[in-house]
């Protein structure tokens, strides 16, 4: 072993609060050092990941109090992968932003990378942590961090987004604190191991109430609909890898904390049930929505809202082949729709009130970044040659094993709608013709670079899904095995 | 003796829920951003109370082991639940200072604090 699990939340956090030090000695290391810190970080967690996969999970104790009394990290294959996912596509928004316009100033660079650098550690922490209070502090971490991102613009009307997602983000962590304070007072313990063994002596009344405030309080941070009022408004008013940031890091750890409360948690049988349902109606809702916005942001923000509607709904699928999928559709949303903000933010660049039909013709002037939108726009839909493609059909054929039959047709027909909204900017990019006011502008070299390494991802996993099919199925394999996970953490000694 | 303890249960749990209930009330009925603030503030109050009231056993003590007069472990309150309060009411602190600067920065941009003049970004 090379590292603990510990850093991964140590040493960004620390970073965060360097960052202005340094700044005051030498300005441009307020750029450089969030870099070289994901750097170091990525490579130590595929390095652990590694390790993990040979050798069973990593459990690290915490200032020395064993479970279930202290606070312990838990870095397993589902995690491992998660916290893997995570930082690498925060070092794409360091690489991307890193002069996300030419000649930023020192303040908001400053601002930017301490914000950013909290928002990873929040969500890494919410991946990496076996308790649930614990879980609550770093859901307030990216919750904070992430108001502050999205007023980040003066300009634009981005304080009201931020205050709006502010009120949602508060009363829902006030409902998490409630079914918190629930299970402590029936169990007298925090640490997600123990109450897992024990919650079958806990009442269903008091279970199922717990239940109901847990996935109030974290469907929020999950774009779970009726929580998901703040991602139009929040996408469409942050910058735009911020955008890719939310979609990428902060949404998958939304979702993470539902699954680990579901499946490991609590053992009751309908949470499964209720989150095929509740993951329909999201991705019903954000669809139809979707295809009437005039707005490029917007329209791709109810596109990350929906595909996260699906992954839920394979989640809630409950066999191992319907965890490989929803791992398999995070990896891809994660990785396109990220590709589809870092490239649709440079096409409405300098169009001021960021319609889809600014794009017009942009294909002749911009050919790198349209041609990569459209290379995201055809993943995302699932057309054959790419990445989108392998986890829809991984997805269809779980649904079909579990006599699904029904939730297949329903999501075939959503995604024609989605066909019809992405094929829309698509046609309009490269057979429309130019608006006149529209200034085209160039992307930075950074930014391109990332661009490209994500568009080479989606081409690659498109031709070899192989490459990612074997860490996914001993994640969703480690996932399913919830007496495993118990004995783990509980039998860990110093 | 066992009446005044359950009187004592009541008002604390039951003032706890009607500090959370005014809470909401304020913060999604008032029209002022001030007030929806404030509201938020006080749920968290309420959560605070309910917290501790968890915690509390009748004549317990503070949980602290102190030299001369050792008192017994089962006579102390929930240490736990006061950490998290503590816990809580930093993070509690963090979100309105949050939500305060976003106040600033609304009315310098709209000239006003009521909530239903603020709707330039619309579903």
């Amino acid at each position: 072993m090379v590292g603990s699990p510990v850093l991964f939340i140590a040493i960004p956090l620390l970073a965060a609060f360097i960052i202005p030090l340094l700044g005051m000695i030498w300005k441009e290391s307020v750029r450089i050092l969030p870099g070289l810190v994901l750097v170091y970080l990525l490579t130590l967690s595929i390095n652990l990941l590694g390790y993990v996969l040979d050798n069973g999970p990593i459990i690290e104790i915490i200032a020395g109090w064993t479970p279930p009394w202290g606070i312990n990290l838990v870095f397993s294959a589902f995690s491992g992968f998660l916290v893997t996912l995570m930082l690498f596509l925060g070092l794409l928004v360091w690489i991307y932003s890193y002069r996300f316009k030419r000649n930023v100033d020192f303040e908001p660079a400053k601002k930017y990378f301490i914000l950013l650098m909290m928002l990873i550690t929040g969500s890494v922490g919410i991946v990496l942590t076996g308790d649930i209070f614990n879980q609550f502090v770093f859901i307030e971490i990216v919750g904070i961090s992430a108001y502050a991102l999205t007023a980040f613009y003066t300009g634009r009307d981005s304080a009201e987004a931020s205050f709006k997602y502010l009120i949602m983000g508060s009363l829902s962590a006030g409902f998490l604190l409630l079914a918190i304070v629930i299970l402590y007072s029936q169990l007298g313990t925090l640490n997600m191991a123990d109450i897992a063994r024990n919650i079958h002596t806990v009442k269903p009344v008091y279970k199922i109430t717990a239940l109901i405030f847990f996935i109030v309080g974290l469907g929020i941070e999950a774009e779970m609909f009726p929580l998901n009022g703040w991602a139009p408004d929040v996408y469409s008013q942050a910058p735009g890898p911020v955008g890719a940031a939310f979609a990428g890091i902060v949404v998958k750890s939304g979702v993470y904390a539902i699954i680990r409360i579901v499946y490991t948690i609590f053992d009751i049988e309908g949470a499964f049930d209720f989150l095929v349902i509740i993951g329909l109606i999201t991705l019903l809702f954000a669809e139809t929505a979707a295809i009437k916005q005039i707005r490029m942001k917007r329209m791709l923000a109810y596109s990350s809202i929906g595909q996260m509607g699906l992954v839920l709904v394979a989640f809630g699928i409950g066999t191992e082949a319907g965890v490989f999928a929803a791992l398999f559709l995070m990896f891809n949303h994660a990785i396109i729709k990220s590709l589809l903000f870092y490239a649709g933010s440079y096409l409405v660049f300098n169009s001021k009130e960021k319609y889809i039909n600014d794009v017009s013709g942009l294909g002749k002037s911009m050919p790198i970044t349209s041609f990569l939108f459209a290379l995201g726009a055809f993943a995302i839909v699932g057309l054959p040659p790419f990445a989108g493609f392998w986890s829809k059909l991984y997805f269809l054929i779980a649904a079909a094993d579990s006599g699904m039959i029904m939730i297949i047709a329903l999501i075939l027909i959503v995604s024609i709608v989605e066909i019809v909204y992405y094929f829309r900017v698509v046609n309009k990019i490269y057979f429309s013709k130019k608006e006149a006011h529209v200034v085209p502008q160039r992307p930075t070299f950074n930014a391109l670079f990332s661009m490209i390494v994500l568009g080479l991802i989606v081409i690659i996993i498109g031709f070899f899904p192989d490459l990612i099919t074997g860490i996914l199925h001993d994640a969703s394999r480690d996932l399913m095995d919830k007496t495993d996970y118990i004995n783990n953490v509980l039998s860990i000694t110093h | 003796m066992d009446n005044s303890l359950q009187y004592l249960e009541i008002g604390f749990y039951g003032s706890a829920i009607i500090l959370i209930l005014v809470g909401l009330y304020g913060a999604l009925m008032k029209k002022s951003l001030i007030k929806i603030v404030i509201g938020l503030s006080i749920i968290d109050a309420g959560l605070h109370l309910l917290m501790i009231s968890i915690g509390y056993i009748k004549n317990g003590t503070a949980p602290i082991f102190s030299g001369e007069d050792f008192v017994v472990a089962g006579n102390m309150v929930d240490p736990v639940v006061q950490a998290l309060v503590l816990t809580a009411i930093v993070i509690g602190f963090g979100v309105t200072a949050v939500a305060l600067s976003l106040v600033i920065r609304l009315y310098r941009h709209h000239g006003t604090l009521k909530i239903d003049e603020i709707k330039n970004l619309k579903w």
